[in-house]
């Protein structure tokens, strides 16, 4: 039951991720494409390229944290369990503890600052974005590195189901 | 308190060595810090963790990594490869240069050693072995030359350093080109006595027809280093601009020139340089966390003080600097090592007047090694694992060319016009 819970959950985030970064990666790779465009070729320049594409890595960056998670990317300083590998899988769970702890932590203060915004009312200077969309990637992000984790975790827990995996 | 910060730095560690990613350790390090020692909100160190990615150049290390990916995917890595072969694969160790010239190429487009490894290795570690190379060289020269990567710009290395310190980039990136045709020249020419010495046959030299066919099939291939550093260094665009430019390009040469990645491919790359990025660019907001605390505290002028009052000549620092390098190298990523690192170097670097542009490179070379050292050498696993060899095998395999490396790293120390001089020549020494 918890198997497939997780499993849905984790489609459902991929899926999700997937989708949003890709789109928002292209369109900043191809408005800054054509910005280059016009002011070399036609010598005139749009402007708001610029705040587009610092929103889209803010957005890559902390959403992109959860697909990190699940594709145990993160960087990390392995050192101690290659030293010493019976350490591995207690160092395994330590990380796991502070993954989950700073997922509730961002969550909670990056609502905060979202409903800073909210009251202040807030916007972006050339697109005017509402700026608590933009500081709601952080509790996105806690939202998905706290699932991903819990996935993970359940994966190391129960080895077994990760050599049927493979086997599979 | 007085010792404040060596609670703070045990904790950092600490938690590094609990293998806490490296970001969430320089987090919480950062938030206790500010937490136990200073009045400042916590709300603001969260904000100024969201606010450090707020920044238009960091654009330049998602398109880089983008534009690695376009190449590893594709074939535009084997045709740098035959240009290179087709060039040097004649003379005695002509594979073994061919390689390390493949890997500068390779370097002159990505901006990572670990990029530069799995793309180059892959090809040219069996092509060694099947030419009757000795498999220690082989595994020392393909695990060593990736350095590259990071040395020959771009470099996702330097351009970090440059926004810690505010260099300028193209400035900074120029510092790489005479220290990477150093490293090439070195690998070459000890590739060229190591196959004298185990007489190994060489290739036969090629026809003109061959190199023009080579060349003509690498054409697209070759632009691409030509676009990034002739659209920079004549103005056309930014360091910046380059990397969107350079994505663009490899992008149209591989689906429509080339035709060797398919339009369903351009999601799954697109995607995982998103994902690669968010691990490297996060910890840069991890580094701001912590550097706020830095701030608050001073630590960086306390420690320069303390410095300051114990060595007092360029030299001996710059002695001393290195060999904390290589040590930090050994156990740190470049990326984290570099964010941590720097800001702390900043005020020494004032204090003993040695050149910003000039002390990025060498750290840049210097934490490049700790590629190539165990235990935590990347590159030594990845080939490692090409050719089920272990830790140990592959770490002895690689000390000629970490030798040739130090001496170039010492040249390069103190005879910083060596570095310097194209910078100064294209105007950015001010």
């Amino acid at each position: 039951m918890i198997e497939k819970t997780l499993k849905v959950i984790d489609k459902a985030f991929t899926f999700f991720e997937d989708w949003t970064l890709f789109i928002t990666t292209m369109i900043a790779l191809v408005t800054l494409f054509v910005e280059v465009g016009l002011r070399y070729g036609f010598n005139r320049s749009l402007g708001w390229p610029d705040e587009l594409v610092r929103e889209v890595i803010m957005y890559t960056t902390f959403i992109g944290c959860g697909a990190a998670v699940k594709n145990r990317s993160m960087i990390v300083i392995d050192a101690l369990p290659q030293v010493v590998p019976r350490l591995k899988r207690p160092l395994l769970f330590v990380s796991h503890a502070f993954t989950l702890f700073f997922s509730v932590f961002i969550f909670y203060y990056g609502v905060r600052n979202a409903a800073l915004q909210v009251r202040t009312h807030q916007k972006t200077i050339i697109l005017e974005i509402p700026l608590w969309i933009i500081f709601s990637f952080l509790p996105m992000m806690g939202v998905g590195m706290f699932f991903r984790t819990l996935h993970v975790l359940w994966e190391d827990l129960h080895p077994a189901i990760e050599e049927e995996k493979e086997k599979g | 308190m007085e010792h404040g910060y060596l609670i703070i730095i045990l904790l950092l560690l600490g938690m590094m060595a609990a293998t806490v990613p490296v970001f969430m350790s320089l987090f919480f390090s950062g938030i206790l810090g500010v937490f136990l020692f200073s009045h400042y909100p916590i709300q603001l160190v969260v904000m100024s963790f969201f606010r450090s990615m707020d920044k238009f150049a960091l654009v330049v290390v998602l398109f880089f990594i983008l534009c690695g990916n376009i190449m590893t995917k594709g074939s535009i890595v084997d045709k740098l490869i035959k240009v290179a072969n087709v060039v040097v694969g004649f003379l005695p160790g002509g594979l073994a240069m061919a390689g390390t010239i493949a890997c500068g190429l390779f370097g002159a487009i990505s901006g990572s050693t670990v990029a530069t490894v799995v793309a180059i290795g892959g090809f040219m570690i069996p092509a060694l072995l099947e030419n009757g190379y000795d498999e220690k060289f082989t595994l020392g020269v393909m695990t060593s030359a990736p350095v590259l990567g990071i040395i020959i710009p771009p470099s996702i290395a330097m351009i970090l350093y440059s926004m810690v310190t505010n260099v300028s980039l193209e400035g900074l990136f120029l510092t790489g080109f005479v220290p990477g045709i150093m490293i090439i020249i070195g690998f070459s020419i000890y590739s060229y006595f190591h196959a004298k010495v185990k007489r190994y046959e060489t290739q036969p030299v090629p026809s003109f027809k061959e190199v023009v066919t080579v060349f003509k099939e690498g054409f697209w291939s070759l632009m691409l280093p030509a676009i990034i550093f002739g659209g920079i260094y004549s103005g056309a665009f930014t360091a910046n601009e380059a990397a969107v430019v350079a994505s663009v390009y490899a992008f149209i040469v591989e689906i429509f020139i080339h035709k060797d990645m398919k339009f369903k491919e351009v999601k799954e790359v697109v995607v995982s340089s998103a994902v690669t990025s968010a691990t490297l660019l996060i910890i840069v907001a991890g580094a701001t966390t912590f550097g706020r605390y830095l701030t608050l505290q001073n630590i960086p002028g306390q420690i320069a003080n303390a410095v300051t009052a114990h060595i007092h000549s360029p030299w001996v620092f710059l002695l001393a600097v290195n060999l904390m390098l290589l040590v930090v190298g050994m156990f740190m990523d470049i990326i984290s090592a570099t964010l941590l690192l720097t800001p702390v170097f900043i005020p020494l670097l004032y204090a003993f007047n040695i050149n910003l542009m000039h002390f990025g490179l060498l750290m840049t070379l210097n934490l490049g090694i700790g590629y190539v050292t165990p235990p935590l050498g990347v590159s030594l696993y990845i080939t490692g694992a090409m050719t089920n060899r272990d830790l140990i095998y592959v770490s002895k395999s690689v000390v000629p060319f970490i030798l040739i490396q130090l001496v170039i790293l010492a040249i390069l120390s103190y005879i910083p016009i060596l570095v310097l001089y194209l910078p100064k020549v294209f105007g950015y020494l001010g």
